[in-house]
């Protein structure tokens, strides 16, 4: 196989040896393997202990439970902290190749003891905002310092669910109903929170790189958050029109940064959201009514998206 | 043979290859450059995302055509429904031959694979619906089998490969099962002995340069013959069916299936290491897991929690020891990222790169797939 590129490249002798060479001396990389592998003992060591902690919650000494993960966690955030590199507002690489690994498990080991300290002592009473609300902050202080994607998702999940649990006994009660507006309209703020921060990161020049992460979290939550809101909420004409302007920023987004990804996910999410539309406005239409519909709706997009080189503005380079 | 403009594909996987030449030093610039204008290749294959919604939307345009088609009241009898399956597979085969491919020139565009398999899932779907009731399995396969089989070599397509495999693999199983007496006692066997076949066979493709726009499925039935021979001799698989089919509770040569399940995938990794052969090893790896969980199944030696726990901790000491031993000691492996890329990674760097290197308004250089036809159609990019 080999030869057969080298000769239609028309590669002269002496190159062709020296490739040769290397292709048969390259090393083998395990890279992908063994990270893998980290990865899952991580999650296995956290699945276990955290079900250990469950199986036997009446049965080991308490103390001893604590001792043992918070011994676990401290020493993973020591490591992290021994290993670290010196901060940068830009991206920093790992220190080592374990770095981020053992950082994630100090997070998910913290996390494990402060459940458990809830679940048995109730540390925190019934102010369950506040079990939430450290390992937020701690997390988002962790994601800063030590440059890590990972945990800054972890952050960024602890802060929806402290929303939800500080935003809803509050709604309880008050209005003593089912909730959902409460919930449905903080998903939208905190997309629109969410889109914000990375604007004002990019601003301000820190952690650019950390832009994915807040808008993919962005992108999801506001979107189903305004699609909630047409669906199970039944206000559409309040909440479609939201929607648009959310499609309308990604839209945007995508073509000014030349990002593919928000360019599909958006048009996705609109196209769910104008379907829903023409399906509810029930006038009697006939079957074939919607069958044309999708026809030529789909037309239509498949248009757009095969232009889509045309739509979205070329870097310059 | 193929449906694609065979040179194009060339063009393309000469430059993949050139490109890691040109990034090892191995290529002075300019001779990378005269390469990439001297082969030039007009495949529309865009990046993975609008592959993507691209094949969503293709499916529902395709199916609310196929709606329509259907309200015309064909579909009114058996033979009419067979018609109507027919007409919507002779329909998407002729677009997608001549509009698709041969006037757009697609290719690993969500709309060539989407129609491919519509239109195959509607012509052996036709077959399907004018089946006696007492057809067996086996002839489901039969009819099916051509398909596929022509499928994956007209339109070089991995899916359809891995469904022909499949296909294959059914219909040796199901007639070995006919064979009286010792049917049950072959089966195990049989599927070893076919995927053996197979994984001969693939690596043997993948090698010769005849054969070179078929590799990447060869490559797919290399993983699935892998994947099939360990399952043909699992323990857990041969006991379960002597149990469903023959009412067995142990399976005969119980000590042999042991070892097999516990010997393949130690085999697997060796001879992935010694071949350096990366399918080998991570079916390998996989197969340990499930090997593991094959032996829990049976024996209890251990609560869940502790097993985790203890599995947890010894996969990452072992991991953290080898990174370190691989760091220090520069040989025949390495723990340096390569640069063979898997879907995951691939789908992983274009997500950074767009959201990354854009606003930072750095001079990137212009990278395969992210134009998507800049050239090469994409090249790596446009792959997968």
């Amino acid at each position: 196989m080999l030869d057969h590129w080298l000769e239609q490249a028309a590669i002269s002798p002496e190159e062709a040896e020296k490739i040769r060479l290397f292709e048969t001396q390259k090393p083998f990389s395990l890279h992908w393997e063994l990270k893998t592998l980290l990865y899952l003992g991580v999650l296995l060591l956290n699945a276990g202990l955290g079900y250990l902690i469950y199986d036997n919650i009446d049965h080991i000494g308490h103390a001893a439970i604590i001792a043992i993960i918070g011994a676990i966690s401290a020493a993973c955030f020591w490591y992290a902290f021994r290993h670290r590199k010196p901060f940068s507002t830009g991206e920093v690489e790992s220190a080592t190749p374990y770095f981020d690994y053992i950082l994630l498990l100090g997070c998910l080991m913290f996390l494990v003891m402060e459940g458990f300290l809830q679940y048995q002592y109730q540390v925190f009473g019934t102010r369950y905002g506040l079990v939430t609300f450290i390992p937020m902050v701690l997390f988002f202080i962790l994601a800063y310092v030590f440059d890590n994607r990972g945990v800054l998702s972890l952050g960024i999940t602890a802060l929806a669910s402290w929303l939800g649990l500080t935003l809803t006994p509050h709604e309880l009660l008050a209005k003593n109903d089912f909730n959902s507006h409460t919930i449905t309209n903080m998903g939208i703020a905190l997309g629109a929170f969410l889109c914000a921060v990375t604007f004002i990161s990019e601003r301000l020049d820190i952690k650019k790189h950390f832009s994915l992460t807040y808008l993919n979290f962005g992108v999801h939550i506001g979107m189903i958050s305004c699609l909630a809101g047409m669906m199970a909420l039944g206000y559409p004409l309040l909440y479609f029109p939201l929607l648009c302007i959310a499609v309308g920023f990604f839209l945007w987004y995508a073509r000014t940064r030349a990002s593919f990804y928000f360019l599909t996910v958006a048009v996705i999410y609109g196209y769910i959201g104008i379907t829903y539309m023409i399906f509810i406005n029930d006038r009697g239409f006939e079957i074939e009514f919607y069958l044309f519909y999708f026809l030529f709706s789909c037309i239509g997009v498949i248009l757009f998206l095969t232009n889509y080189k045309r739509f979205i503005k070329k870097v310059k380079p | 043979m193929i449906a694609y403009n065979s040179e194009w594909l060339d063009a393309i996987k000469l430059k993949d290859t050139a490109k890691s030449w040109h990034e090892n030093g191995l290529l002075d610039t300019e001779k990378w450059e005269a390469l990439k204008s001297q082969k030039p290749s007009g495949f529309y294959s865009p990046n993975i995302f609008i592959r993507i919604g691209l094949g969503i939307f293709c499916l529902i345009l395709m199916n609310a055509a196929m709606g329509l088609l259907a309200l015309t009241g064909i579909i009114d009898s058996e033979a009419g429904m067979s018609a109507f399956g027919i007409i919507c597979a002779v329909i998407w085969i002729t677009l997608l031959e001549i509009w698709i491919i041969g006037s757009l020139h697609h290719y690993g565009s969500g709309i060539d694979d989407m129609m491919l398999y519509t239109a195959t899932i509607t012509m052996i779907g036709c077959f399907y619906i004018n089946f006696p009731y007492d057809a067996g399995p086996l002839s489901y396969c039969w009819v099916a089998w051509p398909f596929l089989v022509l499928g994956s070599i007209r339109y070089i397509d991995r899916l359809m490969a891995a469904a022909a495999y499949g296909c294959t693999l059914l219909i040796v199983l199901f007639t070995v099962a006919k064979i009286p007496d010792v049917a049950l006692y072959l089966l195990p066997f049989s599927g070893m002995v076919f995927s053996a076949g197979a994984w001969i066979l693939a690596r043997k493709g993948q090698q010769r340069s005849a054969l070179r726009h078929w590799h990447d499925l060869f490559i797919m039935v290399e993983l699935l013959s892998l994947l099939s021979f360990y399952a043909s001799g699992n323990y857990w698989v041969v006991q379960q069916v002597g149990l469903g089919w023959k009412e067995l509770p142990v399976p005969p040569m119980g000590l042999f299936f042991w070892a097999f399940t516990f010997g393949v995938p130690v085999l697997y990794i060796l001879g992935g290491l010694r071949l350096k052969e990366r399918l080998l090893l991570d079916i390998g790896i996989a197969a340990v897991a499930v090997s593991i969980f094959t032996f829990r199944f049976y024996h209890h030696v251990l609560p869940l929690a502790w097993a985790c726990t203890i599995i947890g901790a010894f996969i990452f000491v072992a991991a953290y020891f080898s990174i370190n031993y691989l760091r220090k000691h520069k040989g025949a492996f390495t723990y340096d990222a390569g640069d063979e890329k898997v879907l995951l990674q691939e789908i992983e760097e274009q997500l950074i790169e767009q959201l990354i290197a854009a606003p930072t308004g750095k001079p990137e250089p212009p990278k395969e797939g992210f134009g998507g036809g800049d050239f090469g159609g994409g090249g790596a990019g446009g792959e997968y």
